[in-house]
């Protein structure tokens, strides 16, 4: 809170930082001097029967996991852990403020439905408590959720309690081979039945079903859906693993997986497969049609949540925009800035001003496609 | 994470007492043959005028009998008349309405169907009554991609009934769900006996359509599961119409489950009810709904519904558990064996329909149930954790002994949501204060025990004193400097939800100091 407070007075910036597992992700953020969080953290109060964990900030997501996976529980949201450095592959804090959910998301919920209460530090270095340890808590505004997605432009988290989830009593795999299209037409059917479905992922001309619940409900789920021509399978086995933590070979086929900001044009690795094409988020209403521009659904495409989400690459941004848009979904290329309407970001303009007055954290959440550009100091 | 800074609660000098019934929808009727009130003021009528030309004659109302029925909603104690009620039909209609009440500086406040029980919709003197009731058509029920598309007057349960052919249904269901609105649910993020499964509404809302405080209309979400930036549809849900007015709602559908059981448990002692609920979510099951209710809340609901409850159980539990046929067996045969662990005496079971709704009626008529062992209640609205609640209980029925009100308790067992609901006789002298002093003790003890002051009812008027307790001036500013962000002329329903600094101060609701407070001396008689 010092920090924060001499940061305000020497109109200096403070960049918030935890892990910097998500750097590629976004457009770097530009301060004076680093609030490292990596120290502030620890596991402060779990009660399984509860179903609420409350964590400082700094604590590492692999922690929060090993601790919860002891007592068969997990968080619902399946935040990612992203390889490359073990031991600062992701923290609380930087799970919540970046609202990345996991594969289970249409199924076990976002990370935002799993955010109880936050502590947190404003830019005028006040500590701050909202929300709580219990689910319903409408007491005054949600600032508590409104910190998912906000990578930090908000102020600084400090403790974040979050509901947790019992494991299933058993849990499976199903496959069958189908095209892209088929895939999505066959979740929309599924949908809207009663079967133990918690994941769903079409790559390379295949769709996996994840099934979790208990024996008898899984059993037959297993059964219904052989009926459809989805079997068994181990032929990944730790592929929900895998796509939690963006490990995917999906993911890899670029050297940069994530795009380092700075090295936009070498993006590219392998000539022919890729032929300098960018790895883009698109989220999209789960039954919207494929983008005609996608030649090669099977290299370039990987779908999750029935749909919801298509990682795709490809080299036209304006073609992966226009067909977003169309769709009434939004894209996001990483290492870009978040695509944001401009009356959505005036709001969260402002908000960052009732949060942060004086500028002094540095996020980077550049919503940069109106006019006033982000120097370091607020327009 | 809630304050220890407790003090002395003053009672709220508005709330006097509670009805016992609940409110229907108010609907509005400007049939009225006779000339239009006059407003007071020329900028009323400059005002007037301007909302008579942006809508139809009948969405203007100014006569006495039409106004009437907006004094109030389900927190009938307090009323206030307002001088101009509008039933905009379209969005195009609400933003004009905003822009026009925002150029001459006049509150808004906007209203679903006045079934909410904080007073949230409550008139404002100056302000004009903005009622969404017009807007209730359900615009597109898409079943591939799960959602249903529909404005804001939308009853909760028409939702459910409109996806029902398609095997879909809309889960949050508040107990007011026949008659409320879908927009008042996002203003309230309602709740309801589902959602410790199915979340309350900001888990099943996908996207709103908004007006803002200066007109302009915004469009967060969709049908998507994923939105870029801080979650400003999370803030919307439970801003109870002070940051927005929502005019289109995209809910998430789920399958109806295949089946249902609900299982009626008696208690002996009340530490053993909570002592099963625990277990129960301890060992990995998340029932659909889990109710507890105790003696005196049971022997009202009983009289009133005849619902089969058993009368000498210091408590009950109703749990439902919902899923496909295949997995509800074992579940069902996992849950009694838990209950029984804990020293269930009785367990019935039901699965068909007609038994189910008996045994859950005696609990969703608790209110009224409740209502007529005594002229008078006030229904408290907390929240603590799960594990608190027997000790909890212990201290609600001391102060129930200290103060000499009654005290019956219902709630929501899963997620520790409690309504205490006191009883009293408004005509007995100083019967109404002490209830009032009575409800403020029991929340103070929820908010000891690491909870917070409603559960799901919302701030509204009713509890704005006792925000003083669980927030610090440091927190109340950081809330006004939020909602300036979006209403920087706090013309969106203004005075409600977050108490003003200087009546926390005024009424000794709060001590103001730089840090925090040891926890002070409580109160002794």
């Amino acid at each position: 809170m010092d920090q924060i407070c001499s940061a305000a007075a020497d109109k200096q910036k403070l960049l918030i930082q935890g892990h910097s597992s998500k750097r590629g992700w976004m457009t770097p953020a530009r301060g004076d001097y680093v609030l490292d969080l990596t120290a502030h953290q620890g596991i402060l109060q779990y009660q399984p029967e509860e179903l609420v964990l409350t964590a400082r900030a700094g604590t590492p997501i692999v922690e929060i996991e090993q601790t919860l996976a002891a007592q068969r529980q997990m968080l619902a949201s399946e935040p990612p852990c992203l390889a490359g450095n073990p031991a600062r592959s992701g923290t609380l804090g930087g799970a919540v403020a970046s609202g990345l959910s996991g594969p289970g998301r249409p199924w076990l919920g976002a990370v935002r439905d799993g955010v109880l209460g936050v502590e947190l530090i404003n830019g005028k270095g006040e500590y701050l408590r909202f929300g709580g340890q219990v689910m319903k808590n409408v007491a005054g505004y949600d600032v508590s959720r409104l910190q998912a997605g906000a990578w930090g432009c908000l102020g600084v988290m400090s403790v974040i309690s979050m509901r947790v989830q019992p494991w299933a009593e058993t849990q499976c795999t199903l496959s069958a081979a189908m095209t892209a299209q088929a895939a999505t037409a066959l979740c929309a059917e599924l949908g809207r039945r009663n079967l133990p479905i918690t994941g769903s992922c079409w790559y390379l001309g295949v769709l996996y079903l994840r099934l979790a619940g208990n024996d008898s409900g899984v059993a037959a789920g297993i059964a219904a859906l052989a009926a459809m021509g989805l079997a068994k399978t181990e032929a990944v086995p730790s592929l929900w693993q895998q796509l939690k933590n963006h490990e995917h070979r999906f993911f890899y086929r670029n050297e940069n997986p994530h795009g380092d900001a700075g090295e936009g044009e070498n993006r590219s690795g392998d000539a022919d497969a890729t032929r300098g094409s960018t790895l883009w988020r698109v989220i999209t209403p789960p039954a919207a049609p494929q983008p005609e521009f996608l030649a090669n659904p099977d290299q370039d495409l990987l779908m999750l949540w029935g749909g919801g989400l298509r990682w795709l690459y490809h080299h036209d941004a304006q073609a992966v925009k226009h067909y977003s848009q169309q769709v009434g979904g939004w894209c996001w290329a990483l290492g870009d800035s978040l695509p944001v309407d401009p009356v959505s970001k005036r709001i969260m303009d402002q908000l960052g001003l009732a949060f942060d007055p004086d500028g002094v954290f540095a996020h980077p959440l550049d919503l940069g496609s109106t006019a006033t550009p982000a120097q370091g100091g607020r327009g | 994470m809630v304050s220890p800074c407790l003090s002395q609660v003053v009672s709220s000098p508005c709330l006097v007492r509670h009805n016992a019934a609940m409110n229907d929808a108010s609907t509005a009727t400007s049939t009225s043959a006779n000339s239009d009130g006059e407003p007071q003021s020329a900028a009323h009528q400059a005002v007037l005028k301007q909302l008579r030309s942006l809508l139809p004659e009948s969405s203007v109302i100014t006569d006495r009998s039409g106004l009437k029925p907006y004094e109030t909603d389900g927190l009938t104690a307090i009323r206030e008349m307002p001088w101009v009620v509008v039933l905009p039909e379209t969005e195009a209609q609400v933003a004009a309405v905003v822009r026009c009440c925002a150029q001459h500086g006049v509150p808004v406040i906007a209203r679903g169907a006045g079934t909410g029980l904080s007073g949230g919709a409550r008139p404002h003197a100056q302000g004009v009554v903005l009622g969404l009731s017009k807007m209730a058509a359900i615009e597109e029920i898409d079943i591939d991609n799960r959602v249903a598309r529909v404005q804001p007057g939308v009853r909760n349960l028409a939702i459910s009934q409109a996806a029902q052919e398609y095997g879909l249904y809309y889960a949050p269901d508040p107990s007011s769900q026949i008659a409320c609105s879908i927009g008042g649910n996002v203003a309230e993020n309602a709740g309801g006996v589902h959602c410790l499964k199915y979340g309350l509404t900001v888990n099943n809302v996908l996207g709103v359509r908004v007006v803002l405080a200066d007109g302009e209309i915004v469009e967060l979400g969709g049908a998507l599961y994923d939105n870029p930036g801080p979650d400003l549809l999370a803030l919307l849900c439970g801003s109870e119409g002070m940051l927005g007015i929502v005019t289109q709602v995209t809910v998430a559908l789920l399958p109806i489950p295949e089946t249902k059981a609900v299982l009626l448990a008696g208690f002996a002692k009340v530490v053993d009810a909570g002592n099963a609920v625990a277990d129960i979510i301890g060992s990995g099951i998340i029932p659909a709904g889990m109710e507890m209710m105790d003696k005196l809340a049971v022997q009202a609901a009983e009289a009133f519904a005849k619902a089969g409850y058993p009368l000498e159980a210091e408590a009950i539990l109703i749990i439902e558990l919902d899923g496909a046929e295949a997995e509800l067996a074992s579940l069902t045969d996992q849950v009694k064996a838990l209950l029984q662990r804990n020293g269930a005496y009785q367990i019935d079971e039901a699965h068909d329909a007609s038994t189910q709704a008996r045994l859950w009626k005696g609990r969703k008529s608790a209110f009224p149930a409740v209502g007529r062992l005594s002229p008078d209640y006030l229904c408290m609205d907390g929240t603590i954790p799960r594990k608190a609640l027997p000790g909890v209980l212990t201290e609600i029925d001391t102060i129930s002994q200290r103060f000499g009100l009654a005290v019956a308790n219902v709630f929501h067992a899963a997620d520790g949501n409690l309504h205490p609901l006191v009883l009293f006789d408004a005509n007995e002298p100083g019967q109404t204060d002490k209830a009032m002093a009575m409800g403020a003790k029991i929340l103070e003890a929820c908010v000891a025990a690491g909870g917070t002051i409603t559960g799901e009812h919302g701030v509204g008027v009713e509890k704005l004193d006792t925000m003083c307790v669980q927030f610090t001036s440091a927190e109340l500013e950081q809330f006004f400097r939020l909602k300036a962000a979006m209403d920087p002329q706090d013309i969106l329903n203004p005075g409600k939800g977050i108490p003003t600094l200087t009546r926390c101060g005024e009424l000794g609701g709060m001590h103001v100091h730089n840090g925090r407070l040891p926890f002070p001396d409580l109160e002794r008689f």
